[in-house]
């Protein structure tokens, strides 16, 4: 195991990391370490965005970050966004439309979508946020409501 | 209308079965079959026991002494002689960490003497099955059914049009990888899961381990898609078996490549379709199908028997003749993947068709709308046609059709196709509704898997029947050892089966009330101070019409079931193996405009409509968010997805970077019209729409290629590949 690389902070909360194993994922920190399941586990491969997290407020694929490895830089996951009015706004803009179905997807599109408005700021247009959530995969939707959803966040249209 | 859910799983707050978690929980991991057909020599576990973290492994040897009931079973935990596909479970490993399980899984030492596989159904049938290969060892499920005078529709014609069509295998992809977690304690074996079907698993998981199903109890969790593929028992006997050797819980769980590998998925078939013609009417069908069924086809010939039907399509052809064959090859099992097989079969027939009216000079919407069924039609099994929405759907997309013809740009292409579907009612179930003076309590066994038809489905139809409002309805799920017994969430059945059981525990609940009342009818409303009934002796509070024991015991209870019955088919025009009637007949249509690159062969949707009969709309925004769903999996299909075999049966591309399903990006505008009044077999006369509008997206999308290119394309998906191909043919 090499040195301790320090405090990893979680959802503004310190996470010692001087015993976690140098092959351990953000991924499995965050699940089964300290019991954040929002961020969900699919394809442990980088290729769905399920596991979607903010590191420092950029996006960020837990599955493929390993969680000794990380700088010490904030973590944010769905559950540290609760209270969040970004957040508030993408859960509303989602429930209007209806832009979920069986919810695996929904925490990796939600901490991405506020993750992007955040980054791009609001007049960010539909295209742009298109683009960078196409790699986050939807099985149920057809992501005809996201899209609607993503429409009523992107105010700088078209 | 605010989903129920939606609160919930935006805030990532629902658990999942890849969420379970218990005290003092193992990890399970299933020790893999390193080739793909040959005979099993040693299971060596000793490495695998060894490995730091391992508290049970567990191979056929070993269910010798651990459970002996699991022994020489017709679907045996383990093979015992052979193995039968490339990753089959031949041992299974308990241990305090997931890393450890998937270490020692990957410690133990399996021998096996290798034989050639069987990769694909033409490595087995190179030519057509001759006389008698319905009693190959090779062959699963053979089936062989028609009527009239085939030969002599075929002697007749004026014009036979005779294809070939082969389609790839597609997987689920629900995102949620397969997870449960068991547990054995007191002589109850429990385990929690994700599934589509909690009393199916109940009831396979008895057969595999050889075990009373009343000493198995099945739970559900919120379903991360099902999409077919968590319709059956599959990882939960192995981890029982595992939490029975560790005397711990274990939770077993798929890796997403694992769930490429051994999922249980539609695979590749071959289809050939002859049609006979006299001027512009069409005579006489023939289908052949060669379907690869893996190493197995649970629920039998359903794949075959039920799938040959699309092949036959919605219309009225004559004479027919079927005959198709599930061919063993060393694969997973073959699974159901919504409406399975059936898109495919959609895409052949419907390919076929519009080459066929292109030949004859015949638009091909108005050569379908001569053809199709009418109520009161006959299937080619003699069953009578009921409601159809068939005729209305394609004069819709018709109208469409001519609506966009003059936009459509060159190199653009414009194509439709017919689907066909029936309702799954013929799985029964059963409901029991519970209502005490503040509310109505509807219990049952299964969980939410996305469409909303479990969570908002439901209380929809119970908040219809009683006429309640749907706030003051509460959907409880609870496992197999306290809810009423039911078939599961699958082959669009849901709100259809379901809903009737409910609308019939409705009745009996206010018969009882109409007798306590003093006469009736009566029907429930909601009152100043809970809910109240209201009939011809006034209104009264229900609490005041409840017995001391309902009022202490949780309210007045009345069960529903509903077990649908199908016309019957005519046996004497079924040959060999089992035929499936239809429950009732639903109609998809699609209309797709695609842009064809030329150089590289690549197909664009640019615009799409889909006109989907519905019988009658229970939840609107429920019914499109299924037809938005559906089409575009219908897309994926159409162009993308396939599994890719090695000839060695090795799957090729088991990752979703490799076997690519649609992205945001990928998504055409898409029009819906519902259409209502052709009813069908579930409450209110609606049909079920969780299948129905995948059906005609890849022969839309494929007629459409065509209408582009004057070429046409006959395997499936349409990929780059093989547009290009068709495009150079000579």
């Amino acid at each position: 195991m090499s040195a301790d690389p320090g405090p990893l902070e979680v959802n503004g909360r310190p996470v010692e990391r001087a015993s976690i194993p140098d092959d351990e994922r953000l991924l499995d920190t965050l699940r089964w370490r300290l019991g954040l399941k929002g961020t969900k586990e699919g394809c442990r491969s980088g290729d769905c965005g399920a596991c979607t997290v903010l590191l420092a407020g950029e996006t960020v694929l837990s599955c493929l970050a390993l969680t000794r490895d990380l700088p010490a830089l904030p973590v944010t996951t769905i559950e540290g966004i609760e209270e969040d009015p970004v957040a508030i706004a993408v859960r509303e803009a989602f429930t209007a439309e209806a832009a979920l179905q069986c919810g695996y997807c929904t925490p990796g599109f939600v901490v991405a979508t506020v993750g992007l408005l955040k980054e791009l700021g609001p007049d960010v247009g539909v295209d742009r946020l298109r683009e960078e959530l196409a790699g986050n995969l939807c099985r149920c939707t057809g992501y005809a409501a996201i899209d609607r959803a993503i429409r009523r966040l992107a105010r700088g249209g078209p | 209308m605010t989903r129920p859910d939606a609160a919930g799983k935006l805030r990532g707050a629902v658990t999942f079965g890849t969420d379970l978690e218990r005290p003092g929980m193992l990890w399970g991991a299933l020790v893999p079959s390193p080739a793909a057909a040959g005979r099993l020599r040693a299971v060596d576990l000793g490495p695998a026991r060894r490995t730091p973290g391992v508290v049970a492994a567990i191979g056929a040897e070993e269910l010798r002494q651990l459970l002996p009931s699991a022994l020489g079973r017709e679907r045996p935990l383990f093979p015992v002689e052979e193995v039968a596909y490339r990753g089959q479970p031949v041992a299974a490993v308990a241990a305090s960490t997931r890393a450890a399980a998937r270490a020692a899984a990957r410690a133990a030492r399996v021998t096996i003497e290798e034989r050639r596989p069987v990769a694909d159904v033409e490595d087995r049938y190179p030519e057509w099955p001759g006389p008698g290969a319905a009693s190959d060892p090779g062959v699963i499920a053979h089936v062989r059914a028609g009527h009239g005078n085939v030969a002599s529709a075929f002697a007749r014609a004026t014009l036979v049009h005779s294809e070939t069509y082969r389609t790839s295998g597609v997987c689920q992809v629900a995102l949620e990888p397969h997870a449960c977690v068991a547990e054995v304690s007191d002589g109850v074996w429990r385990v929690t899961s994700s599934t589509q079907t909690p009393f199916g698993v109940r009831d396979d998981t008895a057969e595999i381990l050889g075990l009373p199903a009343e000493t198995i109890v099945v739970d559900g969790t919120w379903v991360g898609g099902g999409f077919g593929g968590k319709g059956a028992a599959f990882l939960e006997p192995y981890a029982l078996a595992l939490a029975r050797a560790s005397g711990r819980p274990v939770e077993l769980a798929l890796s997403y490549r694992e769930e490429f590998r051994l999922g249980r998925s539609t695979l590749a078939a071959v289809i050939r379709l002859d049609t006979a013609v006299i001027d512009r009417t069409i005579v006489g069908r023939r289908v052949r199908l060669l379907l690869d069924t893996g190493s197995s086809l649970p629920g039998r010939d359903f794949a075959t028997g039920y799938s040959i039907g699309f092949l036959v399509g919605p219309y009225r052809c004559g004479a027919v003749e079927v005959e198709g064959f599930g061919v063993r090859t060393n694969k997973p099992p073959f699974g159901p993947h919504r409406a399975p097989f059936a898109p495919q079969c959609v895409f052949a027939l419907e390919s076929h068709l519009d080459g066929l009216a292109r030949r004859l000079g015949v638009d091909p919407l108005e050569f379908r709308l001569a053809h199709v069924w009418r109520e009161g039609d006959e299937t080619f099994l003699g069953q009578k046609v009921g409601p159809f929405g068939g005729e209305r759907a394609l004069r819709a997309a018709a109208e469409r059709a001519r609506a966009w013809r003059p936009s459509v740009a060159e190199g653009h292409g414009l194509g439709a196709a017919l689907g066909f579907w029936s309702t799954g009612t013929g799985a029964g179930g059963e409901v029991r509704l519970r209502l005490d003076g503040r509310a109505l309590r509807l219990e049952q066994v299964e969980r939410e898997i996305g469409s909303g038809s479990v969570i908002a489905g439901l209380t929809a139809v119970a908040a219809r029947a009683t006429g309640l409002p749907a706030r003051l309805v509460r959907l409880v799920a609870s496992d197999t050892a306290t809810a009423p017994v039911d078939s599961g969430v699958f082959g669009s059945r849901t709100v259809a089966a379901l809903g009737r059981a409910i609308v019939q525990a409705n009745e009996k609940l206010l018969a009882t009330l109409a007798r306590r009342a003093g006469g009736g009818p009566v029907r429930l409303e909601e009152g100043a101070d809970g809910i109240d009934v209201v009939g011809p002796a006034g209104r009264r509070p229900v609490a005041e019409l409840l017995t001391p024991e309902e009022r202490d015991g949780g309210g007045l209870v009345a069960e529903g079931r509903h077990y649908g019955n199908a016309p019957p088919i005519d046996p004497s025009r079924v040959e060999d193996g089992t035929f499936y009637p239809y429950t009732d007949f639903t109609a998809s249509v699609d209309l797709a405009e695609v842009e064809v690159d030329p150089e590289t062969g690549s197909v664009r949707v640019v615009r799409a409509a889909a006109f989907q009969d519905v019988g009658a709309v229970i939840s609107e925004p429920l019914v499109r968010a299924q037809v938005e769903g559906g089409f575009v999996m219908g897309l994926g299909e159409a162009l993308t997805e396939e599994t890719l075999w090695s000839p060695d049966a090795t799957l090729l591309n088991p990752s979703l970077l490799d076997y690519r399903i649609p992205t945001l990006l990928d998504v055409p505008p898409l029009e819906i019209t519902l259409l209502e009044g052709a009813p069908g077999a579930g409450p209110f006369g609606a049909k079920g729409v969780g299948e129905p509008p995948i059906l005609a997206v890849p022969a839309a999308v494929a007629n459409a290629v065509a209408d582009a290119t004057g070429r046409r394309v006959r395997d499936l998906p349409l990929t780059p590949e093989r547009v290009s191909r068709a495009l150079i043919r000579p």
